[in-house]
């Protein structure tokens, strides 16, 4: 805590959400959310790479990927990609000078709809998987 | 009424090492943040440095951190953030340079807010937001008056983004630019928002109108700044054929 | 090519920053040691009001005459940090409408430029006005920012080559052997350490603290720290400054600045201006006060309170009959200590006159 100039170096400190507001929970929302987008889109460039290495390889792991343990990591993607995309409508909205003044109340608003909407999707998903 | 609270305050002389001190400050709970800094001052340690000088929200020049939330010091009532007994963390506002305890080096703001040529004194409903310059009270040209921002640098302190890069100009200066460009968006302004360390650098994290003693909206302002280079981009696209 | 000549000013408040500007015109290298912030002091502190001179135009010719001829200065060299509206002096009671004929003779004696006005009128002008109202004065009040004042002086000065150390506390004199004054050691504070400044003129300009300071050099300055409260509260209920239409008295002034209106002041000495404590009874006196001018200050809220240390000079009379022009004391007069000069009394609007007053006299020392 000594060192109080600007620096990167301080980039843990975005995650802390001690005496922040609303504004600082979208944002350590949208930095976790791109992360696992991130992670999520390097392991699927690495389960299509097993194409290359034949269609044995790959018929097996889509065995694996009928999994729970798969399928709440789906989940998880289906959350992310919902949430981040809903929290990049309300910064784009923002951008354009757009409900600026409601923004707390926008993102509140968009959070709740995304849940929903993920709410819909796990039903779906989960109930898909007895049949 | 008097009350006694554990001031504890952030000290730093320059070259060494944060270290925290506290003081045992008798005070009424109806007077103000700085007083009790000021109390501290006065009648325990006098090597203590901070800055002060309105006490009553005109100048900007006593905002800290106050339990780790950025407060203007003066208009701050001591009841609003402790309790009698109770210990009130003071320490220096984050993201400028420390000169020693709480006194921070905010020229980098200042000569940024000239880049800018950011005036102090507008019209009455210039001095208002744009939204508010309507209401009746807010609409008279005929007047002037000092403009909301007091330069203060809280909303900088606040930042995410200004807490990662010294480049971002921050939202102290972009809503001063905002704030002289409503009339027309001059070049000169444009140089200094419209790019990557401007107004696109913000992350919608809104901290600064959270903070913002005042009522600035910098937030609101940059956004609008957005929308204004927007605006302008579009226009000169058209218009250059 | 001879030498620069070196001030050395002590004290960065309104005085200080305009004496080191004018020194700094006329050729000096100029320090200036501030033990706190700049206008960290009485000057932050100041009600803001940019006297047109009315106010004293009945008992005080001399600094009604000194306000006005500032007033127009100001306006023209730091209109960057003034809100220049106009005051009203508004008369609400039979006392009141027999001040009228005085202060309207008054301020033509000073040449302020006013214009009576109907109350119907000054509440088209001013519609949260006591509506009660009797008699209404239009006078050229302003209001200014007082840190922006005084860094206005000091950023000119800077941009002169005058050096600033704030946050340098002044500690001793530094006498040479003939019992006269060379310079000053000062403690830097924000590294802690003690630094010796050397000048051909000490300049002691510290207002409230003129005395204690003085006494350093064993020199004995008539000050008495005279403080008066203010109060902000957070609506800007008007646009001019209004006055009570009467003799000057306690919280009979309220001006608007920024979003707010402060109402101030009143008057009591003091012997220490380092802390003084805030008196609930004046604030809720300023609050009765504010109400009787602007009756909508009861659905306002307060935004802050202070308490600021006037520094008057000490003559036989007390209280606010003292003189409020400043003075300016040569030591080598009435000590006979060379090299040390002290300015004080006065008031913000006036600091320019007295930092040219001082740089005259420091002139004809050197």
């Amino acid at each position: 805590m000594n060192n109080n100039d600007p620096s990167s170096h301080h980039f843990l400190r975005w995650f802390d959400p001690r005496h922040k507001s609303i504004g600082t929970i979208a944002f350590i929302i949208n930095r976790f959310s791109a992360l696992g987008l991130t992670v999520y889109l390097i392991l699927h460039l690495v389960v299509l790479s097993k194409l290359a290495s034949g269609g044995q390889a790959y018929d097996e792991f889509l065995i694996l990927a009928k999994s729970p343990v798969i399928k709440i990591g789906e989940m998880f993607v289906i959350a992310g990609g919902i949430i981040h995309g809903a929290n990049g409508v309300r910064i784009a909205l923002n951008s354009f000078g757009f409900l600026v003044k409601i923004q707390k109340e926008l993102f509140i608003g968009l959070m709740i709809l995304s849940l929903a909407i993920i709410f819909y999707f796990g039903v779906h998903m989960f109930s898909g998987a007895q049949n | 009424m008097v009350w006694t609270i554990e001031l504890c305050i952030a000290r730093q002389k320059a070259g060494s090492e944060r270290h925290y001190q506290t003081y045992q400050i008798e005070i009424d709970p109806d007077e103000y943040v700085l007083d009790a800094v000021e109390k501290a001052w006065a009648f325990y340690d006098r090597s203590l440095t901070f800055r002060h000088a309105c006490h009553h929200s005109t100048c900007g020049a006593c905002g800290m951190l106050v339990n780790g939330v950025e407060k203007l010091t003066c208009i701050t009532p001591i009841r609003s953030v402790v309790q009698d007994k109770g210990r009130l963390l003071i320490e220096p506002l984050r993201n400028f340079p420390i000169l020693s305890d709480l006194v921070v080096d905010t020229s980098s703001m200042f000569n940024n807010l000239n880049k800018v040529s950011f005036n102090q004194v507008a019209s009455l409903p210039a001095a208002c937001l744009p939204y508010e310059s309507e209401q009746p009270e807010h609409a008279h040209p005929e007047y002037e008056r000092l403009v909301d921002c007091i330069e203060c640098g809280m909303c900088i302190s606040a930042c995410p983004i200004s807490l990662t890069s010294s480049d971002y100009i921050g939202p102290a200066v972009l809503a001063a630019a905002q704030h002289e460009s409503i009339q027309s968006l001059s070049p000169r302004i444009l140089e200094v928002v419209d790019n990557k360390n401007g107004v696109w650098r913000c992350h919608s994290a809104y901290e600064c109108s959270a903070v913002c003693p005042s009522g600035v909206e910098p937030g609101w302002r940059i956004m609008k700044m957005r929308q204004a280079v927007i605006a302008h981009r579009i226009k000169s696209f058209f218009s250059s054929d | 090519m001879p030498t620069l000549p070196h001030a050395i000013i002590i004290g960065a408040g309104f005085t200080g920053c305009a004496l080191a500007h004018d020194l700094a015109l006329r050729g000096f290298q100029v320090s200036v040691l501030e033990r706190g912030e700049i206008a960290s002091g009485t000057s932050g502190r100041t009600h803001g009001l940019l006297h047109s001179g009315a106010r004293y135009c009945v008992n005080d010719l001399e600094a009604a005459i000194e306000c006005i001829e500032e007033n127009k200065i100001l306006r023209k060299i730091a209109s960057q940090c003034i809100e220049y509206n106009g005051g009203l002096f508004i008369g609400l009671n039979d006392a009141d409408l027999e001040y009228l004929p005085k202060f309207l003779a008054g301020a033509e004696t000073c040449q302020i430029s006013i214009e009576q006005i109907s109350p119907e009128k000054a509440l088209i002008l001013e519609p949260n006005l006591n509506p009660a109202l009797l008699a209404a004065v239009m006078v050229p009040d302003g209001v200014f920012d007082p840190l922006r004042l005084a860094l206005a002086f000091a950023a000119s000065a800077a941009e002169n080559g005058v050096r600033f150390f704030p946050h340098h506390e002044v500690q001793e004199m530094v006498f040479d052997g003939g019992g006269n004054i060379g310079g000053v050691t000062a403690l830097n504070k924000h590294t802690g350490n003690l630094y010796e400044f050397r000048g051909d003129i000490t300049i002691n300009a510290t207002g409230a603290w003129a005395g204690i300071l003085a006494s350093l050099a064993g020199v004995d300055v008539p000050i008495i720290p005279t403080p008066g409260v203010m109060v902000a509260y957070d609506k800007r209920l008007v646009n001019r400054v209004i006055n009570r239409l009467a003799e000057p008295g306690d919280g009979d002034i309220l001006l608007p600045q920024r979003r707010m209106v402060v109402i101030g002041t009143t008057s009591f000495e003091v012997e220490d201006p380092d802390y003084i404590p805030l008196d609930k009874n004046q604030i809720n006196q300023m609050y009765a006060c504010a109400c009787q001018l602007v009756p909508g200050i009861a659905y306002a809220l307060q935004r802050g309170a202070y308490v600021s240390a006037r520094p008057l000079i000490k003559t036989k009379m007390v209280g606010r009959s003292l003189s409020r022009t400043f003075k300016c004391y040569d030591h080598k007069e009435s000590e006979n200590i060379e090299g040390f000069v002290t300015i004080t009394g006065g008031k913000a609007t006036t600091c320019r006159i007295m930092a040219e007053k001082t740089a005259d006299l420091v002139c004809s020392k050197l």
